[in-house]
């Protein structure tokens, strides 16, 4: 290419982004010998990394062997959903498990321990260069771009994450649109950590993830959460973008704030302090957001930027799903190197290990439940059906009224048929 | 030939943005990753130009901790060569005094021949601007400060001198120290071609007392007359936003001037 | 029922991030076309403000940006160039 610098080192693999995806597959791959780059746009590893706050660890454990140092805050042995009417109440569902599946933790933290694995297993990270593009010789990616710089390799993997301009320089996906993506808003309020077991009712290690649904999204398809660490609480809000474009009227980080005061949380959120406000886009509609292929001559396609998201409407699975999706790159590259061939339909059974995974199983169990967020009644007509439900129930000066007459009155006071209801119950239950 | 230069810059805390507590007003520290002191970014422009016109070399040369060879990094990655880090537990809790005699015996022993030290004016967490007036007085070389440019006629430098109202020219022998006038120039990014060399060849050297010999009576907290009797924190002045008002800059500009004066800033 | 009051400004949330501010844009905005906007979206939706409506049309600001791309996909007027900031500056998180 013209004006190009081309380095003369080259690498085996060079890959695009140091979040889990990136790090996980540079890890597998440095460990089996490959000769493996990960350039990164931020100062440091996991200086440009934020998410909701828990990580499924099943996954991990497979990916990295010395799991047992992955900076844990706390192990989730408690989930909670609650539905907000409004700022003021809320009608909770509380689990309690037994084995905890997942821990909270900074994405900071776990990506620089991820970065630390990848290194010590001889990767070389590259901080302080965005990519700009692949390199392409005779239609194949055989390299990458920063700029006027050319760091040549025999295959790339793109870890790029959600915002993904890479890909749509080399024009492999278009532009995202409001309807695929969602925005994420979040705090962390730092305390003590036995500040925040007494606020939670926790014992030492133990964590929370609770999740609101209705008044704490301005009504908008999406959530809120809250994740407890060691000595702090993660707290944020999910909007589905195109649905906020016009539900959201004031500002949207007022939905953080409103969160952060309403008095259903006053309780917990005591003498916190804000030590970090955050955002970030997530896929949304994973389908539509997956680029056509996840393998090409030279390039395979990994994590957020491949759609490879779980939204299970009351939890993400994003960073071990990113994680394995990496993992899984690099043992295709593994098998394509062997035969010496890096085309696409050499590499292609990434995508069939992809599909045989936990990761797209799940996606595909899980696929539905999308459909229901999108209808909206999750997040407006069903909080308020059911505080009509609640306050017939518990605040009848005439005394509480039988749960199916409080359903049935509060359904007709909210125009919505109670079979439709059921129904829509059903649907739900089905497609979790 | 060419100009052997040896910038001398300093890896601080990034107070840029200062972090205050929202609720009651008060720093927050934690967790501040250090930045090279953006002032000698500037000055490692500066250098990378004066080399881009004459050839030679660039040395970056810090005392501090181990930790600081992220800052060379970053510099390596913006087309520095070289960096020297001077480390020894021995050279901590250096005031200005203490911090130059140890940079310009490093230069002294371990240096074999240079043309142009150049520093920033001042750095982001101290600000004394005393090091670069101090190393050329322990070196016994000219010093000029603000400098805006610098070129290079028969075997001198001819350097400009930016001062309030007024420039200076300036011609001197080398080798000689200057510290390059803050916001003079922008610093050009990091490409991955440099960085890719900073994190793959580690073109750093490292030096301790083992090697350098200095008297630990001259260096860190030993040598530092400095007593800093008491740090005062300002409290927090309440910000008012306001969106300047008026259809053209005029407007703009005499609504801003009534709105200071109102406040009586001036 | 209405949100609860405001307690704390936004820029003084936005306050306790750390940046290392670039001194040039990395996203640039063609006030031209922000003129027949429909939805001004940008102004509500930046999670940091950095966009703010005056009577002269829309004002943006980079230095507060956390670099997370919702501006670029929801304007409907393709007003924005957008990239990442260059040499690992724009917003370094801790804790998240
Ligand atoms: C608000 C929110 C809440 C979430 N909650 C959860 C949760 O609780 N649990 C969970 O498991 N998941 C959660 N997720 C999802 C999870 O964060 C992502 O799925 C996961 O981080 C994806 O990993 P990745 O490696 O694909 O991409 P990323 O983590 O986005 O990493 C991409 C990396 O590439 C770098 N990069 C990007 N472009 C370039 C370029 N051009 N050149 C060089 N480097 C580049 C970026 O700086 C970044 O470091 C949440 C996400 C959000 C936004
Ligand atoms: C009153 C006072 C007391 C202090 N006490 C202590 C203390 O107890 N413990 C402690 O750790 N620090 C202390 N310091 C800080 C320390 O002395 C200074 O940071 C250091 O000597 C450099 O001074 P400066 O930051 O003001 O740099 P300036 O003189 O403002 O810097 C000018 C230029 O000199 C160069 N430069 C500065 N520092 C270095 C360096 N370390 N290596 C290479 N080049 C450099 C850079 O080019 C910089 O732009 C104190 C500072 C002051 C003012
Ligand atoms: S990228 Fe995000 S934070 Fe930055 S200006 Fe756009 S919306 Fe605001």
């Amino acid at each position: 290419m013209e004006g190009m610098n081309i380095l003369d080192q080259k690498f085996d693999v060079a890959i695009v982004g140091a979040g889990p995806a990136g790090l996980s597959a540079a890890y597998y791959l440095a460990k089996k010998g490959f000769k493996t780059a990960v350039l990164e746009r931020g100062r440091e590893v996991g200086s440009k990394s934020i998410y909701g706050g828990r990580i499924y660890a099943a996954p991990l454990k497979e990916i990295y062997p010395n799991f047992n140092s992955i900076p844990v805050h706390r192990w989730v042995k408690r989930e909670r959903i609650s539905i907000m009417p409004d700022y003021e109440s809320m009608i909770s569902i509380d689990y309690q498990g037994k084995e905890a599946i997942s821990f909270t933790a900074y994405l900071t933290e776990v990506v620089k321990w991820m970065g630390i694995q990848a290194e010590s297993a001889g990767a070389t990270i590259i901080t302080d260069v965005p990519v700009t593009n692949f390199y392409k010789e005779n239609n194949k990616v055989s390299g990458v771009v920063s700029g006027e710089d050319v760091l040549r390799s025999d295959v790339v993997i793109d870890a790029e994450g959600v915002n993904r301009l890479v890909l749509e320089a080399s024009g492999i996906v278009k532009p995202l649109k409001p309807e695929l993506v969602a925005l994420g808003v979040k705090e962390v309020l730092k305390g003590e950590s036995k500040q925040i077991e007494d606020a939670f009712g926790l014992s030492q290690n133990e964590g929370l993830a609770w999740v609101f649904l209705g008044a704490a999204t301005a009504n908008t398809p999406g959530g809120a959460f809250l994740y407890t660490n060691r000595d702090s609480v993660s707290l944020g809000v999910v909007v589905l973008l195109d649905k906020a474009i016009a539900n959201v009227k004031d500002h949207v980080s007022q939905l953080v704030e409103s969160l952060r005061t309403a008095p259903a949380l006053k309780n917990y959120l005591q003498n916190l302090r804000i030590s970090e406000y955050s955002a970030h886009l997530i896929p949304e509609d994973v389908w539509s957001l997956r680029p056509e292929r996840l393998v090409y001559d030279g390039l395979l396609i990994t994590g957020d930027a491949a759609g490879l998201l779980l939204n299970a409407g009351y939890t993400y699975r994003g960073v071990d799903f990113a994680a394995y999706s990496g993992y899984l790159a690099g043992k295709a590259i593994e098998q394509a190197h062997a035969k010496g061939d890096y085309s696409a339909g050499s590499l292609s059974s990434y995508e069939s290990m992809l599909e045989e995974s936990i990761v797209i199983k799940e996606l595909k169990r899980f696929r539905k439940v999308h459909e229901v967020m999108k209808n909206g009644l999750l997040f407006e007509k069903y909080p308020k059906i059911m505080s009509g439900v609640m306050k017939r129930m518990f605040e009848n000066s005439d005394g509480p009224s039988k749960a199916w007459d409080a359903i049935n009155e509060s359904c007709k006071e909210n125009q919505y048929s109670m079979l439709k209801l059921l129904i829509d119950g059903y649907r739900m239950v089905r497609s979790l | 030939m060419g100009l052997e230069i040896i910038l001398l810059f300093k890896y601080v805390p990034n107070t840029t943005t200062v972090n205050v507590d929202p609720n009651t007003g008060t720093l927050i520290r934690e967790g501040v990753p250090s930045v090279v002191n953006p002032h000698d970014l500037v000055a490692a422009e500066f250098a990378l130009r004066l080399k881009e016109k004459y050839g030679g070399r660039i040395r970056a040369m810090i005392m501090a901790p181990p930790s600081a060879t992220k800052g060379i990094e970053y510099l390596v990655g913006m087309g520095v060569d070289e960096g020297i880090l001077l480390t020894d537990r021995a050279y901590g809790g250096a005031d200005t005094l203490a911090t130059s005699y140890v940079i310009s015996q490093a230069i002294k022993k371990v240096v074999d021949h240079y043309d142009l030290i150049v520093a920033g004016q001042e750095t982001l967490d101290s600000s004394t601007a005393h090091i670069g007036a101090q190393v050329s007085s322990w070196l016994g070389i000219p010093y000029v400060y603000y400098v805006t440019e610098a070129e290079l006629q028969d075997g001198h430098m001819i350097l400009t001198r930016q001062l309030e109202t007024y420039v200076e020219k300036y011609r001197v022998k080398l080798p000689a120290l200057i510290s390059v006038l803050m916001h003079t120039l922008q610093p050009r990014d990091v490409t991955l071609k440099n960085k890719m060399k900073a994190v793959t060849q580690k073109p750093v050297k490292v030096y301790t007392n083992n090697e350098l010999q200095l008297n630990t009576l001259c260096t860190g907290l030993k040598g530092s007359p400095t007593i800093v009797a008491k740090t005062e924190f300002i409290g927090k002045i309440p910000r008012k936003m306001q969106v300047i008002q008026g259809k053209t800059p005029e407007e703009m500009v005499s609504w801003l001037i009534s709105k200071l004066k109102e406040e009586k800033v001036i | 029922m209405s949100a609860p009051e405001r307690k704390l400004r936004l820029t003084d949330i936005i306050n306790v991030n750390i940046w290392d501010v670039d001194s040039k844009p990395h996203i640039v905005v063609n006030y031209d076309k922000c003129k027949n906007c429909p939805t001004k979206a940008c102004v509500r939706l930046c999670p940091t403000g950095c966009y703010t409506e005056t009577e002269n049309g829309i004002l943006f600001s980079y230095e507060g940006c956390v670099e997370c791309g919702t501006c670029r996909v929801v304007c409907p007027m393709e007003a924005i160039t957008w990239t990442f900031p260059k040499s690992g500056k724009g917003i370094f998180y801790r804790f998240s």
